[in-house]
Parts: structure tokens; C-alpha cells; sequence
């Protein structure tokens, strides 16, 4: 197993060199930023003193050396739009979408899973029927049109909730909601179907023919083999966190990472859209690191190899 | 010598599709005695083993007869002593368990036997089914094991229920020759030692014929023919019986007679023939054999078959 957990890391760490580099090049190459800083009058020497200041004028290869060495010791550059240090600037709003990402992942993980065990279980019954239909609704409507509803529904029309801003408790009610329901949705869906499959296995007839008791059945025999793919959707769905973010974080003007991406590409704070990138990246690859560790010491057929 | 398992008229049916798998079987089963289920594939063998096991899977139901053990009589609704074997004994076993709980936990559940106690319990069943290294098998999973292991692990498995059925459907089917000879040599001694019945389904006459005290021969969901195996193989009475034994490749080089093909095929169950559902296959069909089923008559002593023109002895 070790050695498939250093071959998961070192294609980890290869995913992060790669894209990292490809983002770089590809955000040189669509448009040019101090266009985009500067008014639309701003003439020639402007933008040659603004390419000067943030050494956009070097080759792309020299900018990126000076990119990646920089970055390595934790300094990103600095904001175009106010000048204060990247680092600051995204860090600043990482606690803010951690506070919605996070419990809203805990959220559907707590309703999604045991909603999908039961509509497995108790298959083709109401109970299923309703859970699968709200599955369906929560997965097909756009998690930011669903922000929109719940705005309109708890803030417009009762008024029991503040629509935008992050200042109480209260304001990530919304958010957090609308997240939670939409990744909910989706691992009910994905935990019924697997749970239906493993079902169907000859070994969980065996199981019963054996006279062990139903939900035994269920919890030790059934689950532990529908958690292994589980574990990959769960991943999918927490690697959709941060971008998703950027879908909900606005409708809510909640000020995290992803309203801070949305600006910054709005604006073409060329510095502050790179680091996000690279911290979105890092993020995913972390993520996936974990699933495939987890795959593994869950599905002895990889740790006993 | 006590029956220990009497199955009357039993009708099995896809409900949804309103097809009957299993159409009003009889048979009984003696305490510490061998029948054998044979017949094509489809036939409803291991839907029988199912419904006598009372595990049917989704989707299908018993919907007429009885299923009645022994004890029912006597000991009130005791739960017989069923273990079960199956053809493929990889995807039988839990792949994410070890042999080790797969065993010790049954052992608790069938004889209460926990930790130490269970252990050795389990390395002396391993043992006894003719795994080496028992004891450090103990931490392996199924899929380090190979078919045959697996199937030796399943009946350890079942030895911990103690059954006095052990229903084994199809148990070499999946295995390679040398390996099929073994578990049937498994089966037999273990048969001698602990006295259980043994309830074997098998498209194979031979593996039939070694293990078998009866025999009964299944076409359609139907029993055909019932008797004992030697006299079935001698004297078969049915049609469809004589012609499954003709189709046996045999092994003696005397015998110069090629195996004949059965003509035709194994009609639908939601399409079949009127009366006799053999009488399109069968080359001694006459009018009555197409209007209505034979009813099982004696054709010797505890010799059964459904035909009207039964073959002569
Ligand atoms: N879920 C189902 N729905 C409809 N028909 C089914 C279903 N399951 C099994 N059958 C039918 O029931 C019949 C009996 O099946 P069974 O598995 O008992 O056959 P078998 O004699 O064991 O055959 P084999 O030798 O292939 O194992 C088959 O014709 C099969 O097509
Ligand atoms: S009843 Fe008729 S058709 Fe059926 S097996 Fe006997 S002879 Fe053949
Ligand atoms: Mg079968």
C-alpha cells in the first residue's frame, strides 16, 4: 500500500506543477492586464510604466521563474487593485468560505447519506419515491437559482433571514443552506444507487441466507463495501466546494474566496485571480490525494495487494 | 430413518410478470440423505434451493405450498439448521471481511464462541476442509484466495452452523476439474462425519450420480422424475430424463455411442407448451401429451415420473 500511496503523491504533486504552469501561461496569454487596470484612455507610457512596474514586459518563461520562486517562499506579489500583498488579500477571505463550505459539506453528508441508506433500503416505497424526487429537484436546479429562491422565500417574502452579507451568524443560514441542499441532493442519489448495487451482490444474499439480522446486514456488510465508491463522490463533491463558491458566494455577497475570485476576474487583478487559482488547485489535488488514500485502506483488494 | 424436509405443491412466481418459476413440486427429503436436483440451466434449481432456504430474491414469491422441517412438528417453529453453499464462491464471500470474521462471526452467531475460542474453532474448520496453514489464513480476504479455496472456506462456513441441510447449489460448477473431484471427496466425507442432509444441484449427472442417494430431475419448473440414483441412471422412466442421460459424455472407452443432442430447446417460462411442456422435444409425444400434464405416477418402487408413455425398463 505504501507504494501506491507515494505513486498517488508523487502524480499529486505533478497535477499541481502542471496546472499551475498551464494557468500561468494561459492567463499571459487572454488579454492584456494593464488594458484591463487602466482606463481605456491610458496612453502608451502608462501602460509600458505599468507593464514595467509588474514586470509584465519580460518573457513569459523569466516572469514564471520569478513566479514559481516567489511563490515558493509564500509571497504571490501584490494586488493590482489596491497594492496590498496577495498573500493578505486571499487569506483574508479563506475563514469566510470555510465557515460556509465546510459546514455545509458536513450538512449534506448528514442528510445526504442516511437519506440515500433509507431510500435504498426501504426501495421503491414513499419513502423512497420522496427522497429520490427531492433528490432529483435539489440536483437539477442550479445551486445559484436556488439561492435566489431561498432569498426571495426567507428574506423578500417572510423575512426571517438576511439576504446578503456575512456579519451575523444568521447571514450564513442561506448560503450554507443552499449549498448543503445541492451536494445533499447529490450524495443521496449516489448513496442509494450503491447501496442498491451492493445490495444486489451474491454475498449480501449469502449474508441473509445465513440468518444474519437485516440491519446488520445493512450496516456491516452492505456499507462497508458501498463506502469505497462512496468515497469518490464524496471526494467529487468536496472538491466542488470551492468552486461552487464561486457560484454562491456572490448571490449572497458573501465575502469569500469566491466573491474575492469573481472581483478579482472582473477586474483583471491578474495576481490575485493567479493565487486563487493555484490555492483552487491545490485544494482539488489535496482532496483527491485523500480519496485515493482512503480508497485504498478501505478496499482491501488494494491494501492487501 | 425421520424426514427431515417435506416440500408440498410448491409454486414459485415473478409476480410482476405473473410467470410460475417453480410449478407445484413435491418432494422429501430423509435426515442424513442426498438428493440431487438435475436439469437444465433455467429449469428452477436454485430458485428450489432458494425457497427451500426461505430466500428467495427480490422480486419473486412463494405463492402456494408448504416448506416444513422436522422440528416444526415437535419443537414448535424452531429454526431449522440450514447452511448454504453456492456455485461461485468468490462473489459469495464479503469482499471487504477477512476470512477470519467471516468465520469467528458465525461461529458466535450459530454456537456462541468468541474470541480465542473462535479463533481455534475457525483454524480447526479451516483444517478440517483441507486449508494448510490454517491459522494465518485467518487475516486473508477472499480475493487472495482462489475459487476453490473459497469454496472450501463456504463450507467451513457452513460446518459452523452445524446444519442438518446443507444445500449446496451448483458448488463445482465454477471450479476446475481436479478441483471439482476434491470438494465432492470434501463433500462426501463431511456428509459421513456429521450425519447432515445434503440437498445438491447440479447439471452434471455425474456429480449427481457420486453424491446422490435420489435424484430428481427438474424440466420447466417442474419435477419429471424422482428415484434413487442408481436406478434413475439405469432405468431412466421419463422422456427427458433418458435423453439428458443420453447426452452425457462418458468416459468408457466400451462405449462407442457418441452423446446425442437433446433436438430443440428449453421453451420460455412465459411461453410454454400446452400439456407436457417436453412434448415438442419429445420423440415419443402422442395427442393426449399436448393437452394435458401427466400426473406423477408410480413407474417402481419409489420411482416417479410425469410421462404418458413412460420408457420402458
Ligand atoms: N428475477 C427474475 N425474473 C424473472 N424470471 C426469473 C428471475 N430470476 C430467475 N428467473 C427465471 O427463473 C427460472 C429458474 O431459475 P433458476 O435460477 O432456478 O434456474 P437454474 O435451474 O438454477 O438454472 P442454472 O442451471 O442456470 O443455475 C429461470 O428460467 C429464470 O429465467
Ligand atoms: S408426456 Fe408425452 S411428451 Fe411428455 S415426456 Fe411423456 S411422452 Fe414425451
Ligand atoms: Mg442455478
Amino acid at each position: 500500500m505504501t507504494a501506491f500511496i507515494l505513486a498517488r503523491f508523487l502524480r499529486a504533486i505533478a497535477v499541481l506543477v502542471f496546472t499551475v504552469t498551464l494557468v500561468f501561461i494561459v492567463l499571459r496569454l487572454t488579454g492584456d492586464p494593464a488594458q484591463q487596470m487602466l482606463s481605456d484612455n491610458a496612453g502608451p507610457e502608462a501602460l509600458a510604466a505599468f507593464n514595467e512596474k509588474w514586470g509584465l514586459d519580460r518573457s513569459i518563461p523569466e516572469q514564471y521563474l520569478y513566479y514559481v520562486v516567489n511563490a515558493l517562499r509564500g509571497d504571490f506579489g501584490v494586488s493590482f487593485a489596491d497594492g496590498r500583498e496577495v498573500f493578505t488579500v486571499v487569506a483574508e477571505r479563506i475563514p469566510k468560505t470555510l465557515v460556509v463550505t465546510v459546514s455545509a459539506f458536513i450538512l449534506s453528508l448528514l442528510i445526504g447519506i442516511p437519506a440515500g441508506i433509507l431510500a435504498a433500503v426501504r426501495r421503491e416505497t414513499a419513502l423512497d419515491k420522496s427522497v429520490m424526487a427531492g433528490a432529483v429537484l435539489g440536483y437539477s436546479v442550479p445551486n445559484f437559482l436556488l439561492g435566489l429562491v431561498f432569498i426571495f422565500v426567507f428574506a423578500v417574502w417572510l423575512r426571517v433571514l438576511p439576504s446578503s452579507g456575512s456579519s451575523t451568524w444568521n447571514h450564513a443560514v442561506l448560503p450554507v443552506a443552499t449549498f448543503a441542499l445541492f451536494n445533499a441532493a447529490a450524495i443521496a442519489r449516489f448513496m442509494r444507487s450503491t447501496l442498491i448495487d451492493v445490495l444486489g451482490q451474491p454475498y449480501i444474499a449469502a449474508a441473509r441466507a445465513d440468518g444474519i439480522p437485516y440491519w446488520d446486514v445493512i450496516l456491516r456488510h452492505a456499507l462497508p463495501n458501498a463506502a469505497i465508491p462512496m468515497v469518490t463522490t464524496i471526494g467529487f463533491v468536496a472538491g466542488g466546494l470551492l468552486g461552487g463558491s464561486a457560484l454562491i458566494e456572490p448571490v449572497f455577497a458573501w465575502p469569500g474566496l469566491g466573491s474575492g475570485f469573481v472581483n478579482a476576474t472582473n477586474t483583471g487583478d491578474l495576481p490575485v485571480v493567479q493565487a486563487m487559482i493555484v490555492l483552487f488547485t491545490a485544494f482539488m489535488v489535496a482532496i483527491n490525494f485523500s480519496v485515493d488514500v482512503l480508497y485504498a485502506v478501505l478496499n482491501p483488494k488494494i491494501r492487501k495487494h | 430413518m425421520s424426514t427431515l424436509l417435506t416440500v408440498r405443491d410448491l409454486v414459485v412466481e415473478v409476480p410482476a410478470r405473473n410467470i410460475k418459476i417453480i410449478d407445484g413440486i413435491n418432494f422429501s427429503l430423509d435426515s442424513g440423505q442426498t438428493l440431487g436436483l438435475v436439469g437444465e440451466s433455467g429449469c428452477g434449481k436454485s430458485m428450489t434451493c432458494y425457497a427451500v432456504a426461505d430466500m428467495l430474491p427480490r422480486g419473486i414469491a412463494r405463492i402456494g405450498g408448504s416448506v416444513t422441517f422436522e422440528q416444526d412438528a415437535g419443537g414448535g417453529r424452531a429454526t431449522p439448521k440450514i447452511a448454504m453453499i453456492f456455485q461461485d464462491p468468490t462473489s459469495s464471500l464479503n469482499p471487504v471481511h477477512t476470512i477470519g470474521y467471516y468465520l469467528e462471526t458465525a461461529l458466535y452467531r450459530h454456537q456462541g464462541l468468541k474470541g480465542m475460542d473462535a479463533r481455534m474453532e475457525a483454524v480447526r474448520l479451516l483444517e478440517r476442509v483441507g486449508i494448510d496453514r490454517a491459522a494465518s489464513r485467518l487475516r486473508a480476504y477472499p480475493h487472495q484466495f482462489s475459487g476453490g479455496m473459497n469454496q472450501r472456506v463456504m463450507i467451513a462456513h457452513a460446518l459452523a452452523a452445524k446444519p442438518q441441510l446443507l444445500i449446496a447449489d451448483e458448488p463445482t460448477t465454477a471450479l476446475d476439474v481436479t478441483m471439482q473431484a476434491q470438494i465432492l471427496h470434501l463433500l462426501e466425507e463431511l456428509k459421513a462425519e456429521t450425519g447432515m442432509a445434503l440437498m445438491i444441484v447440479s447439471h452434471d449427472l455425474g456429480v449427481i450420480a457420486r453424491l446422490a442417494d435420489r435424484a430428481a430431475v427438474m424440466y420447466c419448473g417442474k419435477i419429471v422424475e424422482t428415484a434413487p440414483v442408481a436406478e434413475l441412471l439405469q432405468r431412466p422412466a421419463h422422456p427427458y430424463a433418458r435423453a439428458l442421460i443420453d447426452c452425457m459424455p462418458s468416459i468408457d472407452p466400451q462405449d462407442l455411442d457418441p452423446p446425442v443432442p437433446i433436438p430443440g430447446s428449453v421453451p420460455l417460462l412465459d411461453s410454454l407448451p400446452e400439456g407436457c411442456h417436453f412434448h415438442p422435444r419429445c420423440l415419443r409425444a402422442s395427442v393426449e401429451c399436448s393437452a394435458h400434464f401427466p400426473a406423477s405416477a408410480a413407474v417402481g418402487l419409489a420411482h416417479e415420473a410425469s410421462c404418458y408413455h413412460p420408457v420402458a425398463a
